[in-house]
């Protein structure tokens, strides 16, 4: 007996996937250190975790979509990221006089994105898939006519100073930023009536809807929530290149979701949560990186050996966590 | 008589895990009757068709078929050997054409490719045969899911007749379909006794066993009891054969009549109530409720009482609940919580009135399998604890739980494993105690029993007396009769959207409810027969089965 009691939680433990994905991060990185000591560094460090965190950002909304269930998925965040900053560069226009009201602008943007796909998953039915996934050609459409192609102006001083500005040890204010959004997040869903009923949808929709919660209402926020943290993270990525260009966000539509899953969020609804999201995200970071550093592909090939590399990694996690058992009845 | 019968099942055992569903159950038909099957819920009658039609394999007997053994793996090998069936439950593809669910598995080929020809000539007599049931069209190219559920239901007896069979299965296929239709299907039934076909026929309808069966077989309790010749039995004797008992009605008919007239009509007037006060005032009231297969349902609940929804299986019980719920349609009438008028639009809605809802089915409808338990239990009241209706403190949550999970006496390892990892029991006590924290006034039940085991059952309704105990109404809506008469202080019996009898006080056994359920008012019969006699085949307006003179069939019972 003596020996079984600390074996369990060992084993549970063991199953985890953020513990899982947390495993393999550190792997990585050790593996990453080896072939280059620079890795090691506490700048470099710095570096990756800043890079994470715009994926970490747009993904807490990917997150908060993908729990709720249904199918849920919401791959229009990279849209709404480039949304945001396009409409933001363009109040800003290198002054800082109008940064309140452009942030304001960039943000009720996306949201407007995310209003439409909750209308058109939750109104009319539309598969989320194929909705958000229509979702990202009609913004882009829509970037296309505001800008006529070419988006113009660029961040305010000050919120490149707020993203990249050193803060204590050579930590950038962005950092912070998502430290705080993370304890948000995790709070949310864990210890609020709203993350606890957004489980419950996610989970059963049907025995939610029987115990007195309005299913819709739930998911409609989630869309929203997606749209609107993929606004804040538009607005990141302006703060840190300064400057847009119309793809700007459209890496991170399957790096989200697959940030979301590798952290242990499953596709099915009503399991995850967030702290996983971020492991995720600093994997994917960690994991590009070091196929970068290893200078796989470049020169003729330029980025596909590397893509292909990155799909494989992805699938091969992935393939690793289909095999738990899920919970379900 | 010595020659083998055409279908002899002899010693058919099946035992869903502790539930013995099949007890040796014997049974010979022969070619060329309609054959009824009868019995009161769980008495095993669907699992013997379904062990004919290969649905389900039995533990043990045998099914000889022209004298012939028949050990089908699968539906398939029955359909092959002339077997043939059509469930309530439907199984057309809607996205087909009628034409293309008519033949599905069965498509003639020629030159390995499909022969529309073949397929036209081979199911369109069968549509041309129903066309009076299609409103007088032939379908054949219409999508299916484009047809109301009566025509459906068509739709899969002529699926069934397309593939010749001879034994045809009719398992409660009647019961979607409107007086016509019923009309147009006995006539094709009377048809194919004629050509020599054996059509099984299982019905709630006792009118339609005196309309077109020959011959019936009574089960009760997983065997059979008598086989009779319809002509030569009264109705009486059947519903005795069913209840296992003699009914002595002529004694007691008064009485029920005076009981059912109190029932339907006046339900805020008298009727003793045992477990409550009687001279307080009903906690809910229902006035000529109507809906989806609700046809003016009136009831009314006292605090503290326990009053229980019987009848056969699917005769609105459920659909009841979900009305008064705000989870199920709702056309008409009135109901009132304690004197005011509610009308809630949602379950949301309805919790907030003082409803709650416990419903049968643990896995899709009370639970979120993978969440943790105190989730679970927190669910419809997560908001009232938080500060500011948002933020949950951990203590107060698992306090809840913790005082919940202990009177109603649930175990469980922690409150943080999945809900999932309970026994079906406690996992039910659950999806009960988890309203206590509502307080709710009104409980409703629907068959919140099914599939635990007797122990945990008897702790459910342990709970059940606790919540009545504490002054909520409880309306417990169940198909298994002897659990009505342990845990209820009244019953109503439904039959087709109806309320038919009260059953409270000495006349609460499991045989009144028995013979009560299967029991018809003298109206239903009226109109069956003279169904039968008037030829109304071509019926123009959508009404829903035969709305028969309405509200007051109370007295028109005792005229029959």
């Amino acid at each position: 007996m003596t020996t079984t009691i600390p074996s369990i939680p060992l084993r549970r433990l063991a199953k985890d996937p953020v513990v899982i994905s947390g495993a393999v991060t550190l792997l990585l990185w050790g593996a990453a250190s080896l072939y280059s000591p620079a890795f090691a560094t506490w700048g470099h460090i710095v570096t990756t975790l800043t890079v994470a965190s715009f994926l970490g950002v747009i993904a807490i909304g990917q997150t908060l979509v993908i729990i709720a269930g249904g199918e849920g998925i919401d791959l229009s965040v990279g849209a709404a990221a480039t949304l945001s900053a396009i409409v933001a560069s363009r109040f800003m226009n290198g002054s800082d006089d109008g940064l309140f009201f452009a942030v304001l602008a960039a943000l009720a943007s996306a949201c407007v994105i995310g209003v439409v796909n909750a209308i058109g998953v939750l109104v009319f039915r539309v598969p989320p898939l194929v909705m958000t996934l229509g979702m990202i050609a009609v913004v882009a459409g829509f970037i296309r006519l505001y800008t006529g192609g070419r988006p113009e102006g660029s961040a305010a001083p000050l919120l490149n100073q707020l993203v990249t500005g050193d803060t204590v040890l050579g930590i950038p204010g962005v950092l912070w930023l998502w430290l705080g959004l993370s304890v948000l997040v995790i709070w949310l869903l864990r210890r609020t009536s709203y993350g606890w009923r957004l489980y419950a949808v996610g989970a059963n929709r049907t025995t939610a809807y029987l115990s007195g919660v309005n299913p819709s209402a739930v998911k409609f926020s989630a869309y929203v929530l997606s749209s609107l943290f993929a606004g804040v993270g538009g607005l990141l990525l302006l703060g840190y290149t300064q400057n847009v260009y119309t793809n700007l966000g459209a890496d991170y539509m399957l790096n989200s979701v697959a940030a979301a899953v590798i952290g242990g969020t499953a596709l099915v609804g009503g399991v995850g949560g967030y702290l996983g999201t971020i492991i995720g995200a600093i994997l994917l970071t960690v994991l590009s990186a070091l196929l970068r550093t290893m200078q796989i592909g470049g020169g003729e090939w330029g980025d596909a050996p590397r893509q292909i590399l990155f799909g494989l990694v992805l699938i091969i996690v992935l393939t690793a966590y289909g095999r738990q058992k899920r919970l379900r009845g | 008589m010595d020659s083998p019968p055409f279908l002899r099942m002899s010693g058919v055992r099946k035992r869903y895990g502790g539930v013995t569903a099949l007890d040796g159950a014997d049974f010979e038909a022969d070619a060329g009757t309609v054959h009824a099957v009868l019995g009161p819920n769980g008495s095993g009658k669907s699992t013997l068709l379904k062990v004919l039609t290969g649905v389900v394999g039995p533990d043990a007997g045998e099914v000889r078929l022209r004298g012939e053994p028949l050990r089908p793996r699968g539906p398939r090998d029955t359909l092959a050997a002339g077997v043939a069936s059509v469930y309530q439950e439907l199984s057309l593809v809607e996205d087909f054409t009628v034409l293309d669910n008519l033949l599905l598995g069965v498509e003639p080929t020629r030159f390995g490719l499909r022969d529309r020809r073949a397929a036209t000539a081979r199911a369109l007599p069968w549509l041309e045969r129903f066309a009076p049931a299609f409103g007088g069209r032939v379908p054949v190219r219409e999508r299916v899911g484009d047809l109301d559920p009566g025509e459906r239901q068509v739709v899969e007896v002529c699926k069934a007749l397309v593939r010749d069979p001879q034994v045809l299965v009719l398992d409660e296929a009647t019961a979607s379909l409107r007086r016509g239709q019923v009309e147009v299907l006995f006539e094709v039934v009377t048809d194919l006794r004629e050509r020599g076909v054996l059509v099984l026929f299982i019905t709630h309808r006792l009118a339609e066993i005196f309309s077109v069966c020959d011959r019936a077989t009574v089960m009760r309790n997983g065997t059979d009891v008598a086989t009779v010749t319809v002509a030569d039995t009264p109705e009486r004797e059947l519903v005795e054969l069913m209840s296992g008992q003699p009914q002595a009605r002529s004694s007691a008919a008064p009485a029920r009549q005076a009981a059912l007239r109190t029932a339907p009509d006046t339900a805020g007037a008298a009727a003793p109530a045992v477990g409550a006060d009687p001279s307080a005032p009903p906690r809910l009231e229902v006035r000529e409720l109507t809906g989806d297969r609700l046809d003016g349902v009136s009831l009314h609940v006292r605090a503290g009482e326990v009053l229980g929804l019987g009848g056969l299986q699917g005769q609105g019980q459920s659909e009841l609940m979900a009305a008064l719920f705000g989870s199920g349609r709702r056309t008409g009438g009135t109901v009132l919580l304690n004197g005011a008028p509610v009308r809630p639009r949602s379950p949301k809605q309805a919790v907030r009135a003082g409803f709650c809802y416990v419903p049968g089915n643990r896995g899709g409808q009370g639970l979120a399998l993978g969440r943790p338990i105190l989730e679970n239990f927190a669910l419809p009241s997560v908001g009232r604890r938080a500060a500011l209706g948002v933020a949950l403190s951990r203590r107060r949550e698992v306090a809840a739980a913790r005082s919940v999970a202990e009177r109603i006496n649930t175990r469980y390892g922690s409150l943080d494993d999945p809900v999932s990892t309970l026994s079906g029991g406690n996992q039910q006590k659950i999806v009960v105690g988890k309203w206590f924290p509502t307080e709710p006034s009104v409980v409703l039940m629907d068959d919140p029993a099914k599939g635990i085991d007797v122990g945990a059952k008897a702790e459910m309704f342990e709970v059940v007396a606790e919540l009545a105990a504490s002054g909520a109404a409880v309306i417990v809506g169940s198909s298994d009769d002897r659990e009505l008469v342990e845990v209820c202080d009244r019953v109503l019996v439904m039959f087709e959207g109806r309320v038919v009898d009260e059953v409270f006080g000495d006349r609460l056994t499991e045989d009144t409810l028995i013979a009560s359920a299967m029991h018809i008012t003298g109206a239903d019969v009226a109109a069956a027969h003279s169904g039968d006699a008037a030829a109304e085949l071509p019926e123009p307006d959508h009404d829903p089965e035969a709305r028969a003179p309405g509200p007051d069939h109370g007295p028109e019972e005792g005229g029959a």
